[in-house]
């Protein structure tokens, strides 16, 4: 008996400040590709206001499926402008507004395969056995570059070395980490300590991507929510996202 | 709608359990019937991707198999292609991650042999090979068979590593688990569905062999 109490005394001192804790904090879904301006944007942020921003980083449709199920985030940043204007649609978000616009590149760990005309010479090129690509379906940077390819004609002629990655966060890991000899990445991974050691070649007939965001209607502290979006629209965020290439 | 990645799944985990086998019984054996300096070192490394999350197993694997890897370069070097994102690399991840399941089960299955039995036998004349051919190999069917079954399916339900390693490629290594999650995350409940509905009775029907196979031996 006393050895049970002692249990469940522990337990609710271990417990304890967990429910405490009570500080103000936003939950934000964060497409993968703008992982690293967000890092900046959120340290920004936290030194002016004292609210906390909890990330969550994946591919926009992982996003997308968390959130109609319900997932407890505040706002959304997605890497399309589709998925914001579903939720909207669907009551779950309020007016999505554009934050910033990415492109695809082809990135490589290997300097010399960027010695080429363009993007599609380096695809073809057979030294390139294999390219990452996103996940054509839920991770927008992946739809993109798959109509590009089909665009072009090299769909079907690439299929034998496309290697599908979860998010584009992964294809550029596989393609930093050399598993793969290119990938079609964001462009604001060749602006990373990392990618700063490849090279890369613009994807210029890929579509540009247009990345929405919207404060979710579940919001737990609208105003607040409302604020940091108001934010991702400063100059200090602004000049942020032009460092990593966002237009 | 597509079935190919359970065929991919089942042909996985039919090339695992062959070739774990073959190499699990050789380890099973030194740690079941003798004793040397570092065995219990030599245990716990068995039993490592037991307690590892399949995340690291798959960082390292995915370091070690690529193209700057060793083992990525010496399979290269031998085969003249790349190794990581194709069949084999998987079938190689799978060995790694299943082996404790492998050498667990077969370890005792020979420990539980009588050793009278085996002190006959080396008495008759037999040599240690013949003799885990012809005694240990019939006398322990029933726990090698469960060990086998064991490894199958739980390279059916593998995930995590292959989530790292796979690359999803179609026909090569995106097996049922990963386009299960893949068809979720898109929101194609119809196509996970008939898929899960198809994985469940597969595994469950292999689980009941292992208890039917447990209780005979």
């Amino acid at each position: 008996m006393k050895r049970c109490v002692t249990f469940f005394l522990v337990l609710t001192v271990l417990l304890c400040p967990l429910s405490a804790e009570a500080e103000e904090k936003i939950m934000a879904a964060v497409a993968a590709n703008f992982m690293k301006p967000f890092e900046e944007i959120v340290r920004l942020y936290e030194a002016k206001t004292n609210i906390n921003i909890e990330p969550t980083y994946t591919s926009t449709g992982r996003l997308y499926a968390q959130i109609i199920k319900g997932a407890p985030y505040d706002v959304f940043l997605a890497a399309d402008e589709k998925r914001p204007a579903l939720l909207h649609k669907d009551g779950l978000a309020e007016n999505p507004f554009v934050y910033a616009k990415g492109q695809v590149i082809i990135w490589s760990a290997n300097k010399e395969l960027c010695q080429v005309k363009d993007w599609k010479e380096m695809a073809q090129n057979p030294c390139v056995k294999k390219i990452a690509m996103a996940n054509i379906e839920t991770a927008p940077y992946g739809t993109v570059s798959m109509i590009a390819l089909k665009d072009m004609g090299l769909w079907e002629k690439l299929q034998p070395k496309l290697v599908f990655a979860q998010t584009i966060a992964q294809v550029f890991q596989y393609a930093s980490t050399e598993s793969v000899d290119a990938g079609f990445c964001a462009y604001s991974s060749a602006f990373t300590d990392e990618g700063r050691k490849g090279c890369f070649l613009e994807v210029k007939e890929a579509q540009g991507v247009t990345q929405a965001a919207c404060v979710l209607r579940r919001a737990a502290d609208k105003e607040m929510a409302d604020k940091f979006a108001t934010f991702l629209h400063s100059p200090e965020a602004d000049a942020v996202k032009r460092s990593y290439g966002y237009k | 709608m597509e079935l190919f990645p359970l065929y991919l799944s089942v042909k996985l985990a039919l090339v695992t359990t062959v070739l774990l086998m073959i190499m699990a019984a050789p380890v099973a054996y030194v740690l079941a019937y003798s004793e040397f300096f570092g065995k219990s070192f030599l245990e716990a490394l068995v039993s490592l991707p037991l307690a590892l999350p399949p995340t690291v197993l798959g960082f390292y694997l995915l370091i070690f198999m690529g193209p700057k890897g060793g083992f990525g370069r010496l399979w290269e070097k031998l085969t003249g292609s790349s190794l990581l994102f194709t069949f084999s690399a998987i079938v190689i991840a799978s060995l790694v991650y299943s082996l404790p399941f492998a050498v667990q089960p077969m370890r005792a299955a020979f420990q539980k042999i009588d050793q009278k039995l085996l002190e006959n036998a080396y008495v008759l004349g037999l040599s240690r090979t013949a003799a885990f051919f012809r005694v240990i190999l019939p006398n322990t069917m029933g726990g090698l068979a469960a060990s086998a079954i064991l490894v199958f399916v739980h390279t059916m339900g593998e995930f995590g590593v292959l989530l790292m390693v796979g690359g999803s490629v179609p026909g090569q290594t995106k097996v049922a688990s990963i386009a299960i999650y893949e068809a979720v995350e898109a929101l194609n409940y119809h196509e996970a569905g008939i898929m899960c509905m198809t994985l469940i009775p597969i595994s469950y029907a292999f689980l009941l062999l292992i208890n039917w196979l447990n209780r005979r031996s």
